[in-house]
């Protein structure tokens, strides 16, 4: 479903991503765990068109996308939710989630379905949905992030540290949504980044490791 | 006081008129302004030309078509008219041409460039319009005036300035607070203004964002000085005047604010209006003077909020 061959990055004229290879099947739950400033970020935004790859293939769903503009890229049914959350502060919650399906000028039939499938796996952002943004908790806008990934992410999401400085409680039950959404949506391909090599081994089944801008299989 | 008052009240209550009218010509250069700055994240210097490009081509248009037989009436149109011709042509030439280049360079560079373009611009508008001054009044003249009750006495008052330059801007503070808010493109506009990449990896095209923010405000700064235009006969230096102004009209309110850019413009159209008739050596400082006082005690600005901005 998302393939990175052989892609380099460069940040400001630094390489960052160094020739890597990274698969994420159809439906597969695959994570990338690395320290801090090992580039985890750096691929997710690569994967998004958000930094040009100098070299290598981005593919997208069978499709070549090396040189597809980012704000094509969700079109193709990939969900991302960046990490910092960084949701629209002076919106509501609902138009938070209903933005992407918008822009991306679904029938309203059809991002209202979505937006019901949402609110039906993670049942929090029903009652969130008339508040601003900015005035969430840290959790409360993680949550509001992965619905808002998952409003375009038909078949992939692509989740930035999303248990990064949640209290225990609260990634327990960010795990059980990602959970109940491989469930209820087996077809989505989802990537998660995390530096805890730990934490994510109950939800992925593959796990790639990061590196100073080099990945390998873990 | 109530001797000073017997003796200026009349006076003080033509100044409060002018610096009305002149607080909505502002506030239309800085509403644009400031709606460009969140998305371009360039301070554009050249505002201030727009603003002076729409007020020449108004009068000369008007000029030109009365003398063809244009009933006054349709004057306002053609005002109008003028706003979105100088912002529809200008602004994604200036858009397209010059600014996408700097996009995400150093600040220093991004302020020559657009300093070297209000400079291009003067130029342009001597070049075409001279050094005379030019007047059209006919828009302002068919409305006449109306007496304003002040106290005991009454001011007889231009009802143009009254009436249909501040209605011009009190429309535009509404209609866009509701475009912004409501509407599809507002929203995705002020999603660009808030996080251009996390935007953009929402399936939003950012470049198309940019030029129609950018000829947006650009329309709305030739109209703020097509606005003008019946109300003054027209000389080169214009332009800077307006951007100075609208310059302390933003820090005074703070980024993003729409009617915070309203009630400061105000405060900069009265205070120099006053100075104007009171002490007119004032004119020049008095903005500075409001602009340094607001930011010492709020730095960033009355309606600011504090933003950590990510790069
Ligand atoms: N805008 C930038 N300018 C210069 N260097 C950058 C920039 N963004 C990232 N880098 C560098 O690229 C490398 C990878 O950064 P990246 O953000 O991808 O790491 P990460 O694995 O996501 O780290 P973290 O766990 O802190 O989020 C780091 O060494 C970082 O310093
Ligand atoms: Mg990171």
């Amino acid at each position: 479903m998302l393939e990175l061959d052989g892609v380099s990055v460069d940040i400001a004229g630094v390489p960052v991503l160094r020739a890597v290879h990274l698969h994420v099947p159809p439906g597969g739950r695959v994570a990338l765990i690395g320290r801090n400033g090992a580039g985890k970020t750096t691929t997710l935004r690569a994967l998004m068109g958000l930094l040009p790859a100098r070299q290598g293939r981005v593919t997208i769903d069978g499709r070549e996308a090396t040189a597809l503009p980012a704000h094509h890229r969700p079109r193709l049914g990939v969900g991302y939710a960046p990490e910092d959350r960084r949701l629209f502060g002076s919106f509501a919650v609902r138009d938070n989630l209903l933005l992407p399906a918008q822009v991306l000028k679904l029938p309203a039939a059809e991002t209202a379905r979505r937006l019901e499938a949402v609110f039906g796996l993670l049942p929090g952002l029903r009652d969130l949905a008339p508040r601003r943004a900015a005035g969430l908790s840290g959790g409360q806008g993680k949550m509001v992030a992965l619905g808002r990934a998952l409003m375009v992410g038909t078949r992939a999401v692509l989740l930035d540290e999303p248990f990064q400085g949640l209290a225990p409680a609260l990634a327990q039950r960010y795990a059980e949504a990602l959970k109940r959404l491989h469930h209820a949506l087996p077809e989505v391909s989802i990537l998660i980044t995390e530096s805890n090599p730990g934490l994510l081994r109950p939800l992925v089944e593959q796990s790639f490791v990061i590196e100073r801008g080099e990945i390998s299989r873990a | 006081m109530a001797g000073w008052f017997s003796e200026n009240g009349l006076l003080l209550g033509l100044a409060l008129l002018d610096g009305l009218s002149y607080a909505a010509l502002v506030f239309m250069v800085a509403v644009g302004l400031n709606l460009v700055f969140g998305v371009l994240r360039i301070v554009n210097v050249a505002h201030g030309s727009l603003f002076a490009i729409g007020a020449y081509t108004a009068a000369s248009l008007g000029l030109f078509l009365s003398a063809r037989g244009l009933p006054p009436a349709a004057g306002y149109a053609v005002l109008l008219l003028a706003a979105v011709l100088v912002g529809g042509v200008l602004g994604p030439v200036i858009e397209r041409g010059v600014l996408r280049r700097v996009y995400g360079q150093e600040d220093v560079l991004q302020l020559l460039v657009t300093f070297a373009l209000f400079m291009i611009l003067e130029d342009v508008q001597k070049l075409i319009w001279g050094v005379q001054p030019l007047f059209h009044d006919a828009p302002m003249k068919f409305l006449g005036t109306v007496d304003v009750p002040f106290g005991e006495d009454v001011i007889p008052f231009t009802a143009y300035q009254i009436f249909v330059v501040p209605g011009v801007a009190v429309a535009t503070l509404a209609g866009l607070a509701w475009f912004l808010r409501r509407t599809l493109t507002g929203r995705v506009i002020v999603a660009v203004t808030t996080d251009k990449e996390a935007a953009t990896a929402m399936g939003i095209d950012a470049a198309k964002v940019t030029l129609l923010t950018f000829t947006f405000g650009a329309a709305l700064a030739a109209l703020g000085g097509a606005l003008a235009s019946p109300t003054t006969s027209l000389v080169p230096g214009v332009g800077a005047q307006t951007i100075v102004l609208s310059f302390a009209v933003v820090a005074i309110a703070g980024l993003g604010q729409i009617e915070g850019a309203a009630l400061s413009a105000l405060m900069i159209g009265m205070g120099r209006s006053i100075a104007v008739y009171f002490e007119p050596e004032l004119e020049v400082v008095v903005p500075y003077l409001i602009m340094v006082a607001v930011l010492l005690v709020r730095p960033q600005g009355l309606f600011g909020v504090v933003e950590t901005r990510r790069v």
